[in-house]
């Protein structure tokens, strides 16, 4: 589904002169697209008569017509435009972009298609759609977008992945993840290098890409359209093609943005203030007293010795008036240090964080003549996270050129280089790491940078565990420089008109380096100071070839596409490590006193063969088949061969005698198809028990034995279904799409539990089933449609449910999400793929503070210590059992965009949405911890909703000086309605006339402001509702709100 | 430019994507195939090797097992919780949260390499091979008797409180995948252990062996293994043979501070290696777990310090010199509660190596199996047991010696607990005893609900349970579980 919101339009006013002659005159003109661009190809026909001219490539035409006649200017993907001819022998022509165009091409697998003939499920981005928006990735501006489409991000960090999920969650131990095309071309995606292993910081590959470059993206739904890509589209794939040159004199283009982010997108946690949460604490201390019996003066002066205790060392003592629990103490400074800090509390926030400055400068030359055409960019962009240590930067630069050679021949020469470098923290739930997590529950503000007694930094840790990382972020640095090359070369034959021969041939060079160090001052420097540098090398070479042929034979039509590719993926890994640094200043493995590396190597083979068959009758009926067969090393020699296929067809209804007088219905068809795809183990040796030569001891060499394999494992296999109506209506004025899919994923890859007895937690098996299905829904429309006012609009929604069919032997599956372990699932038959297994919480007892669970016992529906609305409840969580608490899956999500223009103005507004569905909070647990583990601080919302004698209906359990920690680990008290609508960017752009701006030179001149996250409604208050794709919200680094003010000139 | 031309460019193109035959059998750099690791003596050797570095694994000697018997004993506490493992010492142990099931993960695994080693080098010598295995062979058995002795003392009743109730699946050899055994009682598990024992003794080397386990390794397994069993006259003979052996020596009052800063000491009987750029932990390492708050690294602190029970204990004489391993901690400037014997001394030295994180741990000492000969020699012989207590009681030099008159097994329990602080035994003597165990929890104020102050081993949670990840695979050892959880 196209949805091309156009900017603003300005047409070329023809005046008409009266003056006429009564015989034929020549009239010239250059037609254009809106940014005055020529438009080569445009047909001009002189309306009722048979006559025309075609454009050249500089947009030129000239034509024989009479004063009075009407010229029609029709061209793919343009909405058509009548010019009555006057007086004037020059007519210029500006032409809109439609706002759908069903003729229009768009790249799908190995080859490009039309909306009209096209018979699988594709959504198409345009390059207009993603290239304003501040992000480092275009996978990020895709939220939103796209029916069925799920963006998601791990983490607020610059330069982290992001998960994209199309038509749910179909796998459960492979990847969930789409396969990515550039340029005809299978890439790796996801985490680059090695840094996740050591601070968890994931390096996305895709922001070597710079989004300017792309001209559109492709995303490949069902079977008809991804299973050309075999073993590895069932998660659908996203092609992505960069531009290329127009004929016509070279277009220079340069892009300016600066944008700033100074605050989150929501609140988060935000800590209640020093004085309550000294209060708080007291209440702790004070209730571990009184719960064993003493008085409430004993609990008073063992509460009071005990903050002291904590908190002398930082420059505070404490008093109170009386002895009760609900005491509000009273902060005094000590007056033995070098300052008295009473009433001077540290604000960790403001030393953590900042206004995070992003910037980038794009320029891009391109151009072309029939021979001949180059796109060539440059780019430098830096992103800053909000957290002082996080960066992200990227220097890339691309040459596109393609080249007739002769009659028969192109050539198109692809070349990208790009250098990324990240540096980033450990934002999972650390405590010395977590710049986030500290300011929210770690960092008290009586706790200093400084000793009070002596000035010096601080350098033990805190009593909250938390470091001083106002000290430590001086003493350690991490990065991870990302370097790509990719070539791609092609080479296209034209045999014969209908046939051709088409070579591409690949190499893809990834190498990333990753440097991290500990001074000896550093809390990991294990006092010696350390240093690793790794180096990641994934080299990939791909050629495939194919043979297509294409020809008519009246009203049938036929394609036909054969092919074969091969594929050599090979990483090789190299890791120095240096112990013992002696300087400072020399953060280098040369210097250190001890060294340490290793070096291996890992990849994964592939060849294929594949071919299509498309045919179509009289432009109404469309049938299309395609067939791949994989061969993989990833699988054992037994089982690596698989076929994938698929058929598809449809209808286009509109074209029927029967609706061609319907002027209402432009277009109306209906697709169908069926086919099976499949995915791949994660692993390369998957199928392969192994000895592992890791065990070194006593520096000799030790093996032990690593897994235990299924010598037959083999791909997951997917088999979807898709039916749609897509329709038109008033001139396509109203279009949209109703699509219903079913996704069967079979023989899934699980790491299936077995008995530690056997040395080992799991085999990886293919054992059981996923069923997603679900409905996708578009529409959109231009509202106002006149010559200063343009509004479209335009909204799409996904409805998926996903849930789990059979499962080994049945038996439950019970799992946490990645990294950070935020929270709890479980697969079970018939349930959701994402349910959230915990205990089920009833809610604080009103009379007394205490949680309270349901017991849930399957065979006792009223067991427990006493009945809450007719259900066993207990007090005691160890009493109560798991149960499915939540389900992650929203009922829909997906996106509304539109855009007002008015002259040279043009306002856009893109939300993003997901209703239904739960979320769970794994911070929670922490910022509302009931008990006393340690001495941490607590959300606000936290500290006002506590049940206290004096807030009998507070929500939140009472606090006990007892450890209750556990009875909140995996409670359904931590499920929140996962609902939200964000305004995920609004966009103001002004294009200056053109009058002013041509005389100096410039074809174009744009400045524009874009707000990012600037508005979120919810029903979650505690953190931002925007979450990862296990819809758990931890302690990663929130999502920023951000400011982007823009100039771009086109000369 | 012609057809031809064209040809000849598009036959270039492929070339480049030609291929061999193998193209699709891509095999890994850093691991063989199981089924054909183990060829040779050499081959054995490198896989008796990883069995050594499993154990160093810090679910197992490198940090957990050492903590378990420790932390459980009451004569560690902690000053705060939150710190890390301090469910050991809260008893927080249910099969779904806080199974520790590390313990029974990580050992099983060390035990299927062990199985491995032994069945493969059987298979070799029934086909014939002519290389000599016994002292691998030796090795493996003795191991695997050690890994099962450990992990029925954590899963199963002590052998003198209820041998007939469950111990732990006693496995042989290699399973698949999907196979669900169950649990063996824990006389069945002690037989197994013995017989293995027995099997290995003759196979194995009696010099001194760093790092690996020898004759007098086994020899001193048995002499713990039989004291268990209360067949004190087998644990006398297998303490005396190794003590009149003269391969070992004990360290000299004057020595003995010093001990914990060298390797291979003349006491260490089965000692792991713990290289820097091997099994070393680094911040999380029993170094960093047991010295004071702060000392060396922010990372540090201090997991668990002495509770006053056993500082009261080894007060009983200020001059003894098992006080040098000791120094403050963060109760205050006189409160000598954190234990450097995983850091070479109070000042960090370490044990010889780049990092004073990378200690050896010493398994089996000669002063143990002297605390074993006293108690062995106890029931029989209290003039013997008095010379064997005594040749470590003297470490406290005010102390008067203990006589046939005086000695007690209570007695020899107070010295092994002050010889053999944080070395991971003392949990253990407690069960086997049936002592009471106190814990400290007023030091630090630390609020425990999930155990009283004072257990013995009729408490259900002195033994760990069955977790729920094993119980969910295995579903039929789910009607195995230990009583009450």
């Amino acid at each position: 589904m196209k949805v091309k919101l156009t900017g603003f339009l300005t047409l070329l006013m023809i005046f008409l002169a009266q003056l006429s002659f009564a015989q034929g005159k020549i009239v010239t003109g250059t037609v254009t697209d809106e940014k005055q661009m020529p438009l080569p190809g445009v047909n001009v026909i002189i309306q009722g008569a048979a006559k025309g001219a075609v454009t050249d490539f500089d947009g030129k035409y000239s034509l024989e017509v009479a004063e009075g006649q009407t010229l029609h200017f029709t061209s793919m993907g343009f909405e058509d435009q009548l010019v009555k001819v006057g007086a004037s022998n020059i007519i210029d022509v500006s032409l809109r972009e439609s706002a759908m165009a069903l003729d229009e091409v768009f790249v799908v697998a190995y080859g490009t298609a039309t909306k009209d003939t096209y018979t699988g499920s594709a959504s198409v981005v345009k390059s207009s759609d993603i290239k304003d928006v501040p992000t480092a990735s275009f996978q990020d501006a895709l939220a939103g977008k796209a029916a069925g489409v799920n963006v998601t991000k791990g983490s607020g960090q610059v330069g982290s992945s992001t998960s994209i999920q199309i038509r749910g969650i179909g796998s459960m131990n492979a990847s969930t993840q789409p396969l990515y095309v550039i340029d005809g071309v299978p890439v790796s995606s996801g985490n680059s290098g090695q840094l996740s292993d050591q601070i968890l910081v994931t390096n996305n590959i895709m922001n070597t890409l710079n989004p300017s470059d792309i001209e559109s993206i492709t995303i490949l739904k069902d079977a008809a359209a991804s299973a050309l890509y075999g073993s590895r589209a069932a998660n659908g794939v996203v092609m992505i093609t960069t531009k290329r040159g127009k004929t016509g004199e070279p277009r220079i283009t340069i892009k300016s943005s600066t944008g700033f982010s100074p605050s989150w997108a929501t609140d988060n946690y935000e800590a209640a203030s020093t004085q309550e949460n000294v209060n708080y604490l007291y209440r702790v201390f004070h209730d571990y007293n009184t719960s064993s019996g003493k008085t409430d003066a004993v609990a008073n002066a063992d509460a009071i010795r005990r903050l002291n205790v904590k908190f002398n060392k930082h420059g505070y003592y404490f008093e109170t008036s009386g002895t009760g629990v609900g005491e509000n103490l009273m902060i005094k400074g000590m007056t033995d240090g070098l300052v008295n800090r009473e009433g001077q509390y540290y604000d960790w926030e403001d030393a953590y964080f900042r206004t995070a400055i992003n910037q980038s400068q794009d320029i891009a030359v391109s151009g072309g003549n029939e021979k001949t055409n180059y796109y060539s960019s440059f780019s430098y962009t830096k992103d800053e996270g909000r957290v002082k240590i996080n960066e992200n930067e990227r220097i890339s630069g691309r040459v596109n050129l393609e080249q007739k050679i002769g009659k028969f021949i192109e050539f198109t020469a692809k070349v990208n280089v790009a250098q990324t470098e990240l540096s980033g923290f450990n934002d999972s739930r650390n405590l010395s790491t977590n710049y986030y997590e500290q300011t929210r529950n770690l960092l008290w503000g009586l706790y200093h940078p400084t000793d009070y007694k002596t000035g010096e930094p601080w350098k033990a840790r805190f009593g909250s565990l938390a470091q001083n990382n106002v000290y430590y972020d001086n003493e350690w640095e991490n990065s991870s420089r990302t370097l790509r090359v990719s070539a791609i070369e092609g080479l296209k034959v034209n045999i014969l008109p209908e046939l051709n021969v088409q070579t591409l041939f690949s190499y893809d060079n990834i190498e990333t380096k990753d440097h991290l160090y500990y001074s000896r001052l550093h809390y990991n420097g294990q006092g010696l100071g350390t240093v690793d540098e790794m180096s990641t090398n994934t080299r990939s070479i791909v050629s495939s070839t194919t043979l297509n042929y294409a020809k008519d034979f009246g009203v049938h039509h036929l394609d036909f596409l054969a092919g074969y590719e091969v594929e050599k993926n090979q990483t090789d890994y190299i890791r120095a490590s240096g112990k013992d640094l002696p300087s400072s200043n020399l953060h280098t493995v040369a210097t250190a006193g001890e060294k340490d590396a290793t070096a291996y190597y890992w990849g994964n083979n592939m060849m294929s063969i594949l071919s299509r068959l498309e045919y179509s009758f009289d432009k109404k009926y469309y049938l299309s088949g395609s067939f791949r067969r994989d061969g993989s090393s990833k699988l054992g020699p037994d089982s690596r061969w698989g076929n994938f296929w698929s058929v598809g067809a449809s209808w286009n209804i509109s074209k029927e005698a029967f609706l061609t007088d319907v002027e209402a219905i432009s277009n109306l068809s209906l697709r169908a198809s069926y086919g099976v795809n499949g995915t791949l183990p994660p692993s390369n040796f998957g199928w392969r028990s192994l000895t592992g030569y890791g065990a070194q001891y006593m520096e000799t060499a030790g093996g032990t034995l690593s897994n235990v394999a299924d010598e037959n494992l083999s791909w997951e296999t997917n088999y979807s279904t898709d039916i749609a109506l897509e329709f038109g209506l008033l001139k396509n004025r109203i279009y949209g799409t109703i699509e219903y899919f079913t996704r069967d994923s079979k023989d899934l890859l699980q790491s299936v539990p077995i008995s530690r007895v056997t040395g080992f937690s799991s085999t990886l098996k293919n054992i059981g089933s996923i069923r997603n299905k679900g409905l996708e829904l578009t529409l959109g429309g231009d509202i106002i449609r006149t010559n200063d006012v343009t509004w479209s609009a335009s909204v799409n929604a996904s409805f998926v449910d996903s849930k789990v069919l059979e499962l080994s032997e049945g038996a439950d599956i019970i799992w946490v999400n990645d990294g950070d372990a935020t929270a709890q699932y479980i697969y079970r038959e018939g349930e959701s793929t994402l349910a959230f297994y915990g205990y089920e919480y009833a809610g604080v007892d009103p009379a007394n503070g205490l949680s309270r669970y349901y017991v849930n016992d399957k065979d006792n529906p009223q067991a427990g210590d006493f009945l809450l609305n007719g259900r066993g409840a207990t007090y005691d969580f160890n009493d109560a059992n798991y149960t499915i608490i939540g389900d992650g899956i929203p009922d829909v999500f997906g996106g509304i965009n539109t855009q007002v223009g008015y002259k040279g103005f043009s306002l856009g507004l893109d939300f993003i949405y997901k209703l239904g569905g739960k979320l769970y909070d794994g911070a929670e647990k922490d910022v509302s911890d009931d008990g006393y583990y340690w001495e941490r601080i607590r959300s606000q919302y936290a500290y006002d909703d506590m049940w206290t004698e004096e807030n009998p209906n507070g929500s939140l359990p009472k606090v006990s000086g007892n450890d209750l920690t556990d009875a909140i680990q995996k409670s359904g008290r931590h499920i929140y309605d996962a609902s939200f609508l964000r305004l995920k960017n609004i966009r103001l752009n002004y294009d200056l006339p053109t009058k002013l701006v041509n005389p100096i030179g410039f074809e174009n001149v744009r400045l524009y402001v874009i707000g990012t996250n600037l508005l979120t409604f919810s029903k979650y208050k505690n953190a931002d509702p925007e979450v990862n794709q296990y819809a758990a919200r931890g302690w990663e680094t929130p999502f920023m709100k951000n400011y982007t003010f823009s100039i771009e000139l086109s000369l | 430019m012609n057809k031809i031309k064209s040809v000849i460019i598009i036959i270039l193109f492929l070339g480049l994507s030609s291929c061999d035959d193998d193209f699709l059998d891509v095999t890994p750099s850093n691991s063989g195939d199981a089924s054909t690791s183990i060829q040779t003596l050499a081959d054995a050797k490198v896989m008796l090797t990883g069995i050594m570095s499993n154990m160093t694994s810090s679910n197992y000697y490198g940090r957990n097992f050492i903590l378990y018997g420790d932390a459980k004993g009451g004569d560690l506490t902690t000053f705060s919780m939150g710190r890390g493992l301090d469910g050991l010492y809260s008893f927080n142990h249910s099969p779904t949260t806080g199974s520790y099931s590390g313990f029974w993960n990580s050992i099983y695994n060390s035990i299927l390499q062990a199985n491995n080693l032994i069945v493969n080098i059987e298979k070799l010598q029934a086909a014939g091979s002519e290389a000599n295995f016994d002292d691998v062979k030796g090795q493996a058995l003795t191991a695997r008797a050690l890994m099962y002795f450990d992990l029925v003392r954590i899963y199963g009743k002590p052998y003198s409180y209820d041998k007939e109730s469950y111990g732990v699946p006693n496995i042989l050899e290699p399973l698949d995948a999907l196979e669900q055994p169950l649990r063996a009682t824990v006389a069945a598990n002690y037989n197994q252990i013995i017989a293995d024992l027995i099997a290995a003794q003759p196979l194995l080397s009696k010099s001194k062996t760093n790092g690996y386990l020898n004759y007098y390794a086994n020899l001193a397994l048995q002499s713990r293994v039989y004291l268990n069993m209360e067949r004190y006259p087998e644990a006398l003979a297998a303490a005396q043979e190794i003590i009149d052996s003269g391969v070992y020596s004990l360290y000299s009052n004057s020595a003995w501070v010093n001990s914990w800063a060298g390797q291979f000491g003349s006491e260490s009987i089965f000692e792991l290696a713990i290289l820097p750029s091997e099994a070393d932990l680094g911040n999380s390492s029993l170094s960093v777990y047991l010295r004071r708050s702060g000392h060396g690294s922010a990372s540090a602190i201090g997991q668990f310090i002495a509770s006053d029970y056993y500082l009261n204990r080894l007060g009983e004489d200020p001059n003894d010199v098992r006080w040098g391993i000791l120094d403050y901690d963060e109760v205050s400037a006189t409160h000598m509660g954190a234990s450097y014997k995983y850091s070479g001394d109070t000042t960090l030295s370490g044990d010889g190596k780049s990092t004073p994180t990378a200690v050896n741990i010493k398994v089996i000492r000669l002063s143990e199996i002297y605390l074993i000969a006293a108690e062995a020699a106890f029931h029989t012989d209290k003039d013997l047991a008095a010379t064997y207590l005594n040749a470590i009681r003297k470490r406290a030099p005010d102390l008067a010696p203990a006589t046939a008159g005086t000695i007690s097994i209570d007695m020899i329990l107070d010295e092994k607990s002050k010889e053999l602080f944080t070395e991971g035994q003392r949990y253990f003597d407690m069960l086997r005893l049936n002592k009471d165990i106190v814990f400290n929890d007023d030091l630090g104020g630390v609020p425990i609900s999930t155990r009283p102050k004072t257990i013995d081993r009729s408490f259900y949670k002195t033994i760990l349970p069955i977790s729920q990840e094993e119980i969910n695979a295995n579903p039929e050892i789910g009607n195995q579980q230990n009583p009450e959880y």
